[in-house]
């Protein structure tokens, strides 16, 4: 496995079981163990903030990062700004997508 | 099948169906993703079966495409799906005395809108068979919905041309699932937190710059929740 390349074969199929397995273990987890156990209240109230930490976590290098440098000023953040703002403001699902994307390829011609 | 379980299915089924519509351009992006990360049909497909989670499925697929360590695609996939703790641990009660095999496939159902539209009602009825049909069906048509539409994105990806940056539409999807979330004062400044730490950390050795984010931006968030309690408290 190199640093750079997309995951082949084997390790491609061992990575989507395992990621099937982060995923149907919290699923499952209390409805399958019951009602009888508990998460302690701090932690529950601590976990809600772990989707959007993660999910932010995961677009800022996208909008951020150009070639690996830190560059702020570039057209991806500007797209994905306005793509939230869309999506902030109306509720058709599709509008997001068309604006970030018109965005992005505005800035090929 | 007993009628309440089908009184129970209907009504869960007519309360999701007008939020299914966002589904579709999110599941299409998904598979339009796996394709253009370089997954092959049967690949994006297997994922997909394995897998039925769109936020898991686009937030590992850049640390795929990267040949990233394999516990570290683990680990981002946990971290995405934590909130299913908190879903799980909320729906537990209404599935007291309900069969083993029905609680493990609920729970590999279990998906955000159904949870967001039905939790309340299922937690406040009294009867079983009605609540495993108010959960089943709108859970079970909204795998179906997910399976075919992004089966639909995996195999139109390949008519599509490779230089459109196609692979910026799965940040744009993760873009809007922050949109809801964003709403609530803590829950934007533990993105803020979150995403920038990321950055700036980006030079951390085996990647700790994300997950050192990630906790970082959780623990912004809990501390000015904390905070905001202590001021209105009288």
């Amino acid at each position: 496995m190199n640093e750079g390349t997309l995951l082949s074969g084997g390790w491609l199929w061992l990575a989507f079981v395992l990621i099937a397995v982060a995923t149907h273990v919290p699923r499952g987890s209390f409805i399958v163990a019951g009602s009888r156990v508990r998460l302690p209240e701090a932690l529950q109230r601590a976990l809600r903030y772990a989707p959007a930490a993660a999910l932010a976590a995961l677009v800022a290098p996208d909008m951020l990062l150009v070639g690996g440098q830190l560059d702020p000023f570039n057209l991806k953040l500007v797209a994905g700004l306005a793509a939230f703002a869309v999506a902030f403001r109306w509720k058709n699902p599709w509008l997001p997508f068309a604006v970030g994307m018109g965005i992005v390829w505005l800035g090929r011609i | 099948m007993s009628p309440s379980f089908r009184d129970g299915a209907r009504e869960g089924f007519r309360a999701f169906l007008p939020l299914s519509v966002g589904l579709v351009p999110w599941a299409l992006v998904t598979g339009v993703a796996m394709r253009s990360t370089g997954l092959s049909v049967i690949e994006s497909v297997g994922m997909n079966l394995i897998v039925f989670a769109g936020t898991a499925q686009l937030g590992t697929l850049p640390l795929i495409g990267a040949g990233a360590p394999l516990w570290l695609i683990m680990l981002t996939a946990l971290v995405l799906n934590l909130r299913f703790v908190i879903f799980s641990a909320a729906l537990a009660p209404a599935f007291d005395r309900v069969p083993l095999l029905q609680r493990v496939l609920s729970g590999y159902l279990l998906v955000d809108g159904v949870f967001a539209v039905g939790a309340e009602r299922m937690l406040a009825s009294q009867d079983r068979d009605w609540r495993m049909g108010f959960f089943l069906a709108p859970s079970a048509y909204a795998w179906v919905l997910w399976q075919v539409f992004v089966l639909c994105g995996v195999l139109g990806a390949g008519a599509l041309p490779r230089d459109w940056s196609l692979e910026f539409m799965a940040t744009i999807a993760l873009i809007t699932l922050l949109v809801p979330i964003a709403r609530a004062r803590p829950m934007l400044l533990a993105a803020l937190v979150g995403g920038l730490a990321t950055v700036l950390l980006k030079d951390m050795p085996l990647r700790l710059g994300m997950i050192a984010g990630i906790v970082l931006g959780i623990a912004a968030g809990f501390a000015v929740e904390r905070w905001q309690a202590r001021r209105t408290a009288p």
